[in-house]
C-alpha cells in the first residue's frame, strides 16, 4: 500500500527522499562528531604546547595572573600514555582543549586539593581510559614554573553528578581528576585521587 | 514640470533615507537609555577545613551573593551542615531586607571526635532603594578534640619514639657532627635550612631536648588547640560599584599544648589573614579582581640555635616537614593567592589561600587542616552561569556533552 502511494503521490517520494537525507546527514553528524571534536582539541593542543612554554605565560603565572583558556600545566600519566596541556577554567569553551583546572582549586603542584576536569569521549577524550589507573600509577604536572608527581592512592571511585565534595580540600597535598561516568553520559562523575609524592625541579 | 517632480522624488528619497537610519538609531538610543544595569557578585570564606582520621568538618563558612535582578543571598555557618549554627537569607525584589537571628550552639559535639565551645551562622540582606547587598559570617570559639581516646595512643608513640631516639642523642653529644644524624634528620631535616643549621652544627642541646620532651609527655592533656578566626562574606553595592569581599581571619593551631618547656606548646602554627577582593565598576562594566594571601610562620617550643622559642616562617613553594620518616610527620605548605579573568566574558575571580597542615600522617591517615581560604567573582549578569561556576560550582564539571545525564 506504501508502494502504492509513493508511485502515485509525488510529493510523498519528495519528502521520503528528504527525510532520508536528513537521515543520513544526522548520521554522519553522529558518527563524525567525535572525531570532528579530536581534531579541534588537536589544533588547540598545538597553539597550548606553544602557549606554555612561552616567557610571557611563565612571566603571567608567577605573578598569579591567570586568564581562563590560558596553558597551566601539561599532565602525563604514563600508564595510559596521556600527554595533553591542561587549561585554566572548566567552561565547556575552556574545555574543548580537552582538560581545564577547576579555578577554586589550587594551582598545580601547590599545597591541598588540585583537581582536573577531562573529556572522556569527545575532545582528544584525554581521560577517557582513566578508570584503569590503579593504585601506585604516577601522574605527573609540569606547571610553567616547575612540577610535581602524584600517586594514584586508591581505586577510581563513582559519584553521583552533584557531590563536589570531591574538589574540596582533602587534609593533604592531592590531585583529583573528574571525568564523567559512564562512557558518553554525564550521568554520574568518575574520580580518581591521587596524592602528591615530590616535586620536580623548578623552571 | 520634470524637473520639479525630480526634485521632488529626490527629497521624498532622502526623507525615506533619513527615517530609515534616524529610527534605529532612536530606538537604540533609547534601550541603552532604559537597558536594565547587569552585574553579579559572589564572595564566599571559609576557616578552617579539617580533615581528623577521615572524618570531614568545615569550621566557620560563609557566603555572599549579589545580582541586578535585584537579588541578595548570604549565609554563614559556624559548622557546615550542623544546622543549628547556619544561618541563610534572600531577598529578590526591590526594597526587601532580611536580618535572621545568629544561629548558635553552645558546646557542640562534631563527630564524636571533637567540641566546638560555641559555634555561630549570622546572614543579612537587603535591596534597599535597588541597590543589593549580603552580608555572612560564620564564627566559632574554642575547637577542642576529644583527647582522651586520641590523646594517649599518640602520647605512647612519641614516647616511644624519642626513647628510641635517646640512645642516638647520647652518642652525639659532645661531638662536632658533619650532618645531621639520619636517625635525627625526621625531627631537625626539616628545620635545619629554615634556622641556618647546616653542616657542623653541634646537636649537643638535643639530648636535653629529648629529656625534656619525655618530661613534658606526662603533663600532656590534650592533643591539638585550635584558635579560629571568623569568616566574612560581603557582596555591597553603591552607586560607583559592585564589591564582593571575602575574608578568613588567620587561625592558630596548637599541637600537644603544654608539652614543651614552660608549658609552651610542642608546636604553634600561626597562619595571618586571607582575603580577597572583586569589584565591578558600575559605569565602565569592567571588574578587577585582587587578595591578601595569608602568611603562616610556625613556632617550635623547642631549645634549638640557643632560643627558647624559635619561630619559623613558612614560604610560598617550600613545604615543611617535621618528624619526617616517623609517624609523626607532619607537613605545613603555604598556600597564595591568584586572580583569573575570562577574557572572553571579563567577568574576573580572585582566589586566596592560607595554609594546608597535614599532622601525624602515620596515625589512621593523620589530622588535615586547611586554614583560611576566600574566594570572590564579579561580572555581568548575562555570564553569571560562569561565575558561579567558578565560585558558587553546583557539580563537578560536565565533560561529556554527547548525551545528557
Amino acid at each position: 500500500m506504501l508502494i502504492d502511494l509513493l508511485r502515485t503521490k509525488r510529493w510523498l517520494r519528495r519528502s521520503l527522499s528528504g527525510l532520508s537525507v536528513l537521515l543520513l546527514l544526522g548520521g554522519l553528524g553522529l558518527v563524525g562528531y567525535p572525531f570532528a571534536t579530536n581534531m579541534w582539541q588537536d589544533r588547540i593542543q598545538a597553539r597550548l604546547g606553544d602557549q606554555i612554554a612561552s616567557p610571557e605565560l611563565q612571566q603571567a603565572y608567577k605573578e598569579r595572573k591567570i586568564e581562563t583558556g590560558d596553558s597551566l600545566t601539561r599532565i602525563k600519566i604514563p600508564a595510559l600514555g596521556v600527554d595533553t596541556v591542561v587549561v585554566e577554567g572548566i567552561t565547556p569553551s575552556a574545555l574543548r582543549a580537552g582538560a581545564g583546572h577547576y579555578p577554586q582549586t589550587p594551582l598545580p603542584c601547590e599545597g591541598g586539593n588540585v583537581s582536573i576536569a577531562g573529556h572522556r569521549t569527545t575532545y582528544g577524550r584525554p581521560f577517557g581510559n582513566v578508570d584503569q589507573l590503579k593504585p601506585g600509577d604516577t601522574i605527573e604536572l609540569t606547571t610553567p614554573i616547575g612540577g610535581c608527581v602524584y600517586q594514584v592512592a586508591r581505586d577510581p571511585f563513582v559519584v553521583p553528578p552533584t557531590e563536589l565534595g570531591v574538589i574540596e580540600p582533602t587534609g593533604e597535598r592531592s590531585l583529583t581528576l573528574t571525568t564523567c561516568h559512564p562512557k558518553g553520559s554525564a550521568a554520574q562523575r568518575l574520580i580518581i585521587r591521587a596524592t602528591w609524592v615530590k616535586d620536580l625541579k623548578s623552571a | 514640470m520634470h524637473t520639479v517632480q525630480r526634485l521632488g522624488a529626490i527629497a521624498l528619497s532622502a526623507l525615506v533615507m533619513t527615517a530609515v537610519l534616524a529610527l534605529p538609531a532612536t530606538a537604540q538610543s533609547q534601550a541603552v537609555a532604559t537597558r536594565a544595569e547587569s552585574f553579579i557578585a559572589t564572595a564566599a570564606a571559609r576557616g578552617l577545613d579539617l580533615n581528623l582520621f577521615g572524618t570531614r568538618v568545615t569550621i566557620g563558612q560563609s557566603s555572599a551573593l549579589v545580582n541586578s535582578t535585584p537579588m541578595a543571598r548570604a549565609s554563614g555557618a559556624g559548622v557546615a551542615l550542623v544546622s543549628d549554627t547556619v544561618s541563610t537569607s534572600e531577598v529578590n525584589a526591590a526594597n526587601q531586607s532580611a536580618t535572621p537571628p545568629k544561629a548558635c550552639v553552645l558546646n557542640l559535639p562534631v563527630a564524636s571526635l571533637l567540641t566546638v565551645e560555641l559555634a555561630c551562622g549570622e546572614s543579612r540582606v537587603d535591596t534597599n532603594n535597588g541597590a543589593p547587598s549580603a552580608f555572612g559570617a560564620g564564627s566559632v570559639a574554642g575547637v577542642d578534640l576529644l583527647g582522651t581516646t586520641l590523646l594517649q595512643p599518640i602520647i605512647d608513640l612519641l614516647r616511644s619514639l624519642l626513647n628510641a631516639l635517646l640512645p642516638v642523642v647520647d652518642q652525639t653529644v659532645g661531638t662536632v657532627t658533619n650532618t645531621l644524624t639520619p636517625a635525627l634528620g625526621g625531627l631537625l631535616g626539616g628545620l635545619a635550612g629554615n634556622l641556618g643549621l647546616g653542616t657542623g652544627s653541634n646537636v649537643a642541646p638535643v639530648s636535653g631536648l629529648v629529656n625534656n620532651l619525655l618530661t613534658g609527655i606526662e603533663r600532656a592533656t590534650a592533643l591539638l588547640d585550635v584558635k579560629v578566626g571568623d569568616s566574612t562574606a560581603s557582596a555591597v553595592t553603591s552607586a560607583n560599584a559592585v564589591t564582593a569581599t571575602a575574608t578568613a581571619a588567620g587561625a592558630q593551631i596548637d599541637l600537644l599544648p603544654g608539652l614543651a618547656l614552660g608549658g609552651a606548646p610542642l608546636l604553634s602554627i600561626i597562619v595571618g589573614q586571607a582575603r580577597s577582593v572583586s569589584i565591578f565598576d558600575r559605569g565602565t562594566a569592567r571588574s578587577t579582581p585582587s587578595f591578601d594571601a595569608a602568611v603562616a610562620r610556625v613556632r617550635l617550643g623547642l631549645p634549638l640555635a640557643g632560643a627558647t622559642v624559635t619561630d619559623i616562617p613558612i614560604q610560598l613553594g617550600a613545604p615543611l616537614t617535621l618528624l619526617a620518616g616517623t609517624p609523626l610527620e607532619t607537613t605545613i605548605s603555604l598556600g597564595a593567592g591568584r586572580t583569573v579573568t575570562d577574557p572572553s566574558t571579563g567577568s574576573v575571580a580572585s582566589y586566596a589561600d592560607g595554609v594546608s597542615i597535614q599532622l601525624l600522617k602515620g596515625l589512621n591517615g593523620g589530622i588535615g587542616l586547611e586554614l583560611a581560604h576566600a574566594e570572590t567573582g564579579a561580572g555581568l549578569l548575562l555570564v553569571a552561569l560562569g561565575i558561579r561556576r567558578r565560585v558558587l560550582a553546583a557539580e563537578p564539571a560536565r565533560t561529556d556533552d554527547r548525551v545528557s545525564q
